[in-house]
């Protein structure tokens, strides 16, 4: 089923520096594992392991966001005693309501922060891809002995702490950081401007740390982009530009799909970032989720959102993993 | 030969320094004398004495790597697992549902997963701490091993496992001297790919860890939190710098092997 | 023929001719399908021991199946494989005695050239000194001493096929499989090892089925061929006998190049009575075919076809005597191919027919060409009758 094939061109990338020449065999083999112990040891120990540590915890995360909050530990009501068995389960079902999901829906806190949530994340796509596609052009179109490097030099920052790059941008942006210390030398603003804790910082955050992510599936559908379909189109008489947007961009359009995918669904989510740069009005959901459960302890709301916020990712998922299958079939 | 045209030297360059420019800031006022981290007081090293000398932050770099070794082996050993799954198991009921679920963690928002995590290990009862986290991470990094190894798998030559097979090798060991030896490369990406996102996580790790257990991410957070210094900017550049390296020595070695190693093809055939 | 007087026909080896002699493999009405297709069907056949059998046909007609059945990689949907009176069905592919060589030679790259030959020998665990010596053996067979250190990339393609033979000959397999083992080799490297092969099948007394797409190179190494169409076995016969007397006109139009005149059986000869005459064509005289020993005659009035070679027919300005089949025409094309030239001949109904002759003279000096009136004709024993 889900086979994302630029995902995994980007993990290849990532992790081996270039995508590996497909060397697919010709013949694909029907020798499979044997259907005996071994092979029922080998399904069920992964399988289990995410069953148990994936799936089932998700379905934790439901029923607690229908629980009531309570103080005590945990604090949610009711639970489920073990015990109580049968009758003790009808008691806690009994005890569900949908009251965390109506006073979600009431609070327009809740509202706003998904909203903005889901307007960051876009703008923020947008203008990675508007950032990374003269990236990935201009990496695609350099010379081969360079590549390699360029694309080391885009990997490079997703190996190292997400944290620590985040980090590094407070002292950039804030009243008396590098950057309005260098504006006011310059003498561009006489007053330190203030970006710090605003949706600004957020945008520039997200755009910083998910770059990689937008110019790689760009720069592997760039490459793979044969020279001659220009060189054609210049010799029927397209100008440059006109060749660049009649050729270029229809064909690397997959790549700047899963680009705006790879940027959209984490930031939708993000925590870290909203909460070092943004400010105090900056909503984003995963700051919301975060603030309810650790700041408030109120985990059956905390629980409410986690499961909104996955109702709302689940339709550009949805939308990726078909853009992703259509791409294999042409592939194929 | 090809050359840079002026327009992609200029966003090369343009784009480099976007992504660039701060980690190298960061660096050069680790080094910066004066506590104020914007005001250069001249060259000193002494934030990174203090680095070292700060119990809290060995403490938690400590638990960091044995949590980062620990989950990262693990999940490249069930990653593995999962990605022969994926490409070699054929059809068993619940495929689509398994695939789904390795699949999943690579989009899932980090804060959904720590917190089912963490509603998992209550109800459960399970103490919070080291463990935790090392379940936590391996539940998510194993996911990433999967996909790198299943990459490699699909590209697998199956006719040098019926080889050795026709030589008399059972499955076992066909796959320990013959498989395993080959997608060797994609296993090492596996784990060193796991290893640095335990590494680097700080959601999943808040979320279910406990008191006896802070990781490195969990620390600079809470540091961060406070504002800027340059301790921080020591310990931050010491990471920087010892993930750099180590992931520039890698893509360097992988290359020269690969460059040797044509070199050798092409000596054979002009041998011939 | 190099050493191997077994080969060809009027040989003392023919294991085949004797009713008594036990095959070695013996597919009973083994069918293959992947889902609904049939990649074989209903197939009989028996391979006999110290053969060098050769499978041939047209690209997915089945050969790699058939192979793949007896390495034991695939399962014959129904029918049985048996070797020696064995059941071989049930045996998993590490347990049969039958080595495969594979097309893409499936080297193991990160093992030298010492280890990809022992890698089998490791598995039946023979003593150390034993699999040392055996490996020696196999690399002095293949001629490889200096390159035992080195790994597969560091070989040229030759060298890579011949360590892939040494690794599959290293265990002394009952029956080798060699899946167009040197498709990949120049024509140069490939007739040599052409001759290495049977070389080693012949000291080694191993019995060798290969697979080819190349029709000279089966000619050459075959003790018999078997001739493949669409899952089924079509023939199956010496080189000598497949070429020189075909069941059918699918094997000779496969097998070089042939004439095929279609007709209706007219009788017998009036001056000759082991000739049949065919009727082909209303303005002109039958054809004449020789019918081997012992003759039975066709029915009259059944269609049929008379097929020759184009080595057969000769071709000259003048009527000619002595012979059975003329027709006349006018040269179409001549194809030079250096040592031959082929004649295409268009008769005076409107047929192509072709006739090479050896190159006897430089070609400015070329008694026949292009547009000239000519005669085509063959003697009644150099063509065959076909039913099919
Ligand atoms: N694993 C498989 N699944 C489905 N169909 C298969 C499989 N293996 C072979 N076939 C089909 O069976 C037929 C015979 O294949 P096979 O490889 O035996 O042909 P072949 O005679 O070896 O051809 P070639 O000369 O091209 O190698 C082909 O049509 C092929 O598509
Ligand atoms: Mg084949």
């Amino acid at each position: 089923m889900s086979n994302l094939t630029n995902l995994t061109e980007v993990t290849d990338l990532l992790t081996a520096g270039e995508p590996e020449t497909p060397q697919r065999p010709k013949r694909r083999s029907r020798m499979v594992l044997p259907k005996n112990f071994g092979r029922c040891a080998l399904i069920l120990v992964p399988y289990v392991w995410l069953l148990v540590l994936f799936l089932i915890p998700f379905i934790i995360v439901v029923k607690i966001s229908l629980s009531d909050t309570a103080i005590a530990m945990p604090p949610y009501t009711p639970t489920f005693d073990w015990a109580g068995g049968w009758a003790s389960f009808k008691e806690m079902v009994g005890g569900w309501d949908f009251e965390n999901f109506t006073w979600l829906m009431e609070d327009d806190l809740y509202w706003k922060s998904y909203l903005s949530s889901l307007e960051i994340a876009f703008v923020s796509s947008l203008l990675a891809l508007l950032i990374g596609y003269p990236i990935a052009y201009s990496m695609a179109r350099a010379p081969a002995e360079w590549r390699p490097t360029l694309l080391m030099l885009i990997i490079l920052p997703f190996w190292t702490s997400f944290l620590i790059r985040v980090y590094a941008w407070i002292g950039i942006l804030k009243k008396e950081g590098l950057l309005n210390m260098l504006l006011m030398h310059l003498g561009i603003i006489d007053d330190p401007l203030t970006i710090l804790n605003t949706d600004l910082a957020v945008y520039i955050g997200i755009v910083y740390s998910y770059l990689p992510f937008m110019v790689l599936p760009l720069y592997s559908s760039l490459e793979k982009m044969d020279d001659s379909l220009l060189e054609a189109a210049t010799d029927l008489g397209c100008s440059p530009f006109k060749a660049f947007w009649l050729i270029t961009v229809p064909l690397s359009l997959p790549g700047v799909i899963a680009g705006c995918f790879l940027v959209f669904i984490p930031a939708v989510g993000e925590f870290v970032i909203p909460d070092l740069l943004g400010g105090s009005n900056t909503l984003m959901i995963g700051k919301t989720l975060w603030v309810e459960f650790f700041a408030n302890r109120d985990w059956p709301v905390a629980s409410a959102v986690a499961v909104i916020l996955l109702i709302l990712l689940v339709v550009p998922i949805v939308l990726f993993q078909r853009q992703q299958e259509k791409q294999q079939e042409k592939g194929a | 030969m090809k050359r840079f045209s002026f327009f992609n030297a200029s966003a090369l360059t343009l784009g480099f320094a976007f992504l660039y420019l701060p980690i190298v800031l960061l660096i050069i006022f680790s080094f910066n004398e004066s506590r104020l981290v914007t005001v250069w007081g001249g060259f000193s090293t002494k934030w990174y004495s203090a680095v070292f000398a700060n119990k809290g932050f060995m403490d938690a770099a400590w638990v960091t790597v044995r949590v980062g070794v620990v989950s990262a082996t693990l999940a490249t050993i069930l990653g593995t697992m999962a990605a022969l799954v994926l490409v070699r198991a054929g059809r068993f009921p619940g495929k689509t549902l398994f695939s789904g679920m390795v699949y999943a963690p690579l989009v899932m928002p980090e804060v959904i997963t720590g917190l089912s995590l963490l509603l998992l290990f209550v109800s459960l009862d399970f103490d919070r701490g080291f463990w935790t986290i090392i379940l936590a991470h391996v539940t998510f990094s194993m996911c990433y091993s999967a996909v790198v190894v299943s990459s490699r798998l699909v590209t697998f030559d199956m006719s040098l496992e019926e080889a050795a097979m026709d030589l008399g090798a059972s499955r076992m060991a066909t796959f320990f001297q013959v498989t395993v030896p080959i997608i060797l490369p994609a296993i090492v990406s596996a784990w060193l790919l796991s290893f640095t996102l335990s590494l680097d996580d700080l959601v999943i790790a808040s979320f279910t860890s406990g008191p006896g257990a802070t990781t490195l991410p969990m620390k600079i957070y809470s540091q961060v939190r406070l504002g800027v210094t340059p301790e921080i900017n020591a310990l931050s550049t010491i990471l920087v710098v010892l993930v750099s390296t180590g992931v520039i020595a890698a893509s360097l070695l992988t290359k020269r092997r690969e460059v040797q190693r044509r070199r050798e093809e092409r000596a054979a055939f002009a041998e011939s | 023929m190099n050493g191997s007087p077994n080969f060809g026909s009027g040989c003392s080896f023919a294991p085949w001719a004797d009713p008594h002699e036990k095959p070695l493999i013996r597919f009973d009405a083994v069918t293959k399908k992947f889902d609904d297709f049939v990649a074989i069907d209903n197939l009989n056949l028996k391979i006999y021991e110290r053969e060098f059998f050769a499978l041939l046909g047209p690209s997915g007609c089945g050969k790699t199946t058939l192979m793949r059945m007896l390495a034991g990689f695939e399962q014959p949907t129904t029918g049985s494989i048996m070797m020696n009176q064995e059941h071989l069905t049930d045996i998993p592919p590490h347990r049969r005695p039958v080595n495969m060589m594979f097309q893409s030679y499936a080297l193991f790259p990160h093992m030298t050239v010492e280890q990809n030959i022992a890698f089998g020998l490791k598995q039946e665990r023979r003593p150390k000194a034993e699999i040392k010596e055996r490996v020696e053996e196999m690399i002095a067979l293949v001629q490889l001493q200096p390159f035992a250190k080195r790994k597969p990339h560091q070989l040229s393609g030759g060298q890579r096929q011949r360590v892939a033979l040494a690794r599959s000959l290293a265990k002394k397999p009952r029956l080798l499989l060699l899946d167009e083992p040197l498709g990949a080799l120049d024509r140069k490297l490939r007739e040599q090892t052409q001759f290495e092969l049977m070389t080693i099948q012949e000291k080694l007394g191993l019995t060798f089925v290969i697979v080819t797409h190349d029709q000279e190179e089966a000619m050459t190494v075959a003790s018999r061929i078997a001739l493949m169409e669409q899952g089924k076995v079509v023939q199956v016969a010496t080189p000598r006998e497949i070429y020189e007397t075909p069941n059918c006109r699918y094997v000779a139009d496969f097998l070089g190049d042939v004439n095929i005149v279609g007709g209706h059986i007219l009788g017998p000869d009036d001056k000759e009575e082991d000739i049949v005459q065919l009727a082909w064509h209303e303005d002109y005289a039958p054809l004449r075919v020789r019918l081997p020993q012992p003759v039975t005659f066709p029915a009259k009035g059944k269609e049929m076809w008379i097929a020759v070679r184009p080595e057969k027919v000769r071709i000259t300005k003048d009527y000619p005597t002595d012979t059975h089949n003329i027709l006349k025409g006018k040269v179409l094309d001549i194809a030079y191919t250096g040592n031959i030239s082929t004649y295409h001949v268009r008769t005076e109904d409107g047929q192509i027919i072709k006739s090479q002759e050896a190159n006897l003279e430089h070609l400015h000096r070329r008694a026949i060409t292009w547009d000239d009136e000519v005669y085509v004709h063959w003697r009644a024993g150099g063509c065959v009758l076909l039913e099919r």
